[in-house]
């Protein structure tokens, strides 16, 4: 029998090509300074997914909460091709993963039949990384962390390739479980992330996406449920290197940053 | 003074050196009225105990048990947790390891505690503990503050504290913690493991040449590993290497691996992912080689050398053997 997955999906900062200050005067970040994307551990999360339903068949169901600030992570999985969509209608701006996971497990209660959570384990421009974690005690599950590739699906469990360090574990876990997935499987195959369809497009463009309120998923007031608030955010001054180029044409500058380089200068 | 309590993380038998640095944490953050205590778990660890009393903890729980002799969160969080029972902490540290990060938060969500992981220092003024940690890609420096009283957890960046001094003289309470499992929470099972066994110190290396997937080959490599030979220096390589069964996993360096502070760096055909850059990226001198111009390896190198490693690297082995 199939097995029905949930993708949890973000839209983040993306902070890699960024130059100059993240914060504005007053420690607030700045907006306009970022363009956002698809949180990249989150769509190797979906990758996952939709590999395990390409290979055995399975019901793909993607969850996020908020408005889409630029791109839309919903309708991407669609077009990459999840079955259904669901957004938690709720501002995640100040909450911790602690009352995004209560609205989560909200609203994947009222999906319905879950076998395996998949979602990525850190995320760059929020704070933590720990939406997993809250996420499997919201629902009550086994959860694998840092998994880098989903080894074996059914019946009834997962195996999970963990990374630790110094190499990996392949840990089992009964349905229905949570996995945090890593970035691993984007970085090293370059089918990976699949490209949206065209032919998805065409079909999913005006697809309507259904929204869950927070009094729905059970968290009517989630800003209660914050365990942990930002104090302060100060910029990092940037490292100042002082950096030459060293042309690798030249023996003597070669030989010369060697010398330099090794009397510790 | 708050109290905190340690996880001590122990890897084939040995301690982890973070989590060790969490106890040098933990003793300055208790100050002279605060209790440091420490839970060790796992399988065959009770002697390690007295290197935890002499690196600062005041009493240690040892939790050796069978079926804690692979890493699986519920147990664990079990014993932490019959840990904060019976002696109740304000501040939990472990360290940011892929256990500390998973454990952590595990036992957080479990008691509705406030938590931060990969953290670059913990602090208690006035009553109110706080963890520092930098995000945006590092560009950020954030402060966080519980939002109501109760339990903080913290897992802590390799170097955050400084390795404790050991003081064998110093006494502390050595007691077995007894711990009751349910069916329930042994139902996820490590069926292998594929860990590589250590044989190269990295973090006393003082020359590292580190390879990146810009070698392509065995045979790339071969011409890295011929240069860090005339350096007398460590090899180091990121994931990819590893993962391409070019090098064992004890070279590699990053969040996975190991933290590095070398005096000097040698970066071949690494582009410097931040997974990458976290763990090389307090080396006193970095010198990268890439062909790619724009390779974000460059932004914190030292010497930046853009050109075909191929040619460059066997160039410097030749001009170090001259």
């Amino acid at each position: 029998m199939a097995i029905n997955i949930v993708v949890v999906v973000r839209e983040v900062w993306d902070t890699r090509d960024l130059s100059g200050s993240v914060l504005d005067g007053a420690g607030a970040v700045r907006a306009g300074a970022m363009e956002t994307r698809f949180e990249p551990e989150d769509l190797n999360a979906l990758e996952a997914a939709l590999r395990i339903k390409d290979a055995q068949g399975a019901q793909v169901t993607a969850i996020a909460v908020g408005e889409t600030r630029s791109v839309d992570v919903l309708r991407e999985c669609l077009y990459r091709g999840a079955d259904k969509v669901v957004r938690v209608g709720a501002d995640p701006a100040g909450l911790d993963d602690q009352a995004l996971a209560a609205l989560i497990a909200g609203a994947i209660a009222k999906a319905g039949p879950c076998d395996l959570v998949l979602v990525g384990t850190a995320v760059p421009d929020a704070e933590n990384s720990l939406l997993g974690r809250h996420l499997a005690a919201a629902l009550g599950v086994p959860a694998v962390s840092w998994v880098d590739a989903v080894e074996e699906v059914g019946p009834g469990r997962a195996v999970a390739k963990r990374a630790v360090e110094m190499g990996y574990e392949f840990v089992e876990v009964p349905f229905p479980a949570l996995l945090s997935m890593g970035v691993a499987l984007l970085e090293d195959d370059p089918r990976a992330p699949r490209p949206a369809k065209a032919m998805l497009k065409l079909k999913m463009k005006k697809a309507e996406v259904p929204v869950v309120s927070p009094a729905d998923a059970g968290a009517a007031d989630p800003a209660a449920l914050v365990a942990m608030k930002v104090a302060t955010m100060e910029a990092i001054a940037p490292r100042v290197i002082e950096s030459q180029q060293v042309d690798p044409e030249s023996e003597a500058a070669l030989k010369g940053m060697l010398d330099a380089v090794l009397k510790g200068e | 003074m708050p109290n905190v309590l340690v996880f001590a993380e122990v890897n084939d038998g040995v301690l982890h050196d973070v989590s060790l640095q969490c106890l040098s944490a933990a003793r300055q953050v208790a100050g002279a009225g605060g209790r440091v205590s420490c839970l060790l778990a796992g399988h065959g660890v009770a002697g390690l105990a007295p290197a935890l009393v002499a690196a600062g903890a005041d009493s240690v729980a040892v939790a050796d048990d069978e079926r804690l002799a692979a890493y699986v969160t519920a147990p664990f969080a079990k014993a932490v947790g019959a840990c904060l029972d019976a002696n109740p902490a304000d501040l939990l540290l472990l360290a940011a390891s892929t256990v500390g990060n998973d454990l952590g938060p595990a036992v957080a969500a479990a008691r509705k505690a406030a938590c931060a992981v990969d953290c670059d220092g913990v602090a208690a003024q006035g009553g109110t503990i706080s963890l520092r940690r930098a995000g945006y890609d590092r560009k950020v420096m954030t402060t966080f503050v519980p939002a109501a009283a109760g339990l903080v957890v913290g897992t802590l960046r390799d170097g955050a504290a400084p390795a404790p001094a050991a003081d064998a003289a110093r006494q502390g309470a050595i007691a077995p913690l007894a711990l009751d499992l349910t069916p329930a929470e042994l139902v996820s099972k490590v069926l292998r493991r594929d860990v590589a066994k250590k044989t190269v110190n990295l973090k006393d290396a003082k020359i590292i040449v580190a390879a990146g997937a810009g070698v392509g080959s065995p045979d790339g490599l071969a011409l890295v590993r011929e240069l860090a030979q005339a350096l007398g220096a460590e090899i180091g390589a990121t994931r990819a290497v590893v993962d391409a069964g070019w090098l064992p996993a004890d070279h590699q360096i990053g969040q996975t691996g190991a933290t590095v502070r070398p005096d000097v760096y040698l970066a071949c055909g690494i582009s410097g992912a931040v997974q990458h850059r976290v763990g090389m990226m307090d080396a006193r001198t970095i010198v990268a080689i890439n062909s790619d111009a724009n390779a974000p390896i460059f932004k914190i190198a030292h010497y930046k050398i853009v050109g075909d490693l191929k040619v460059v690297v066997p160039k410097l082995a030749k001009l170090l053997k001259a």
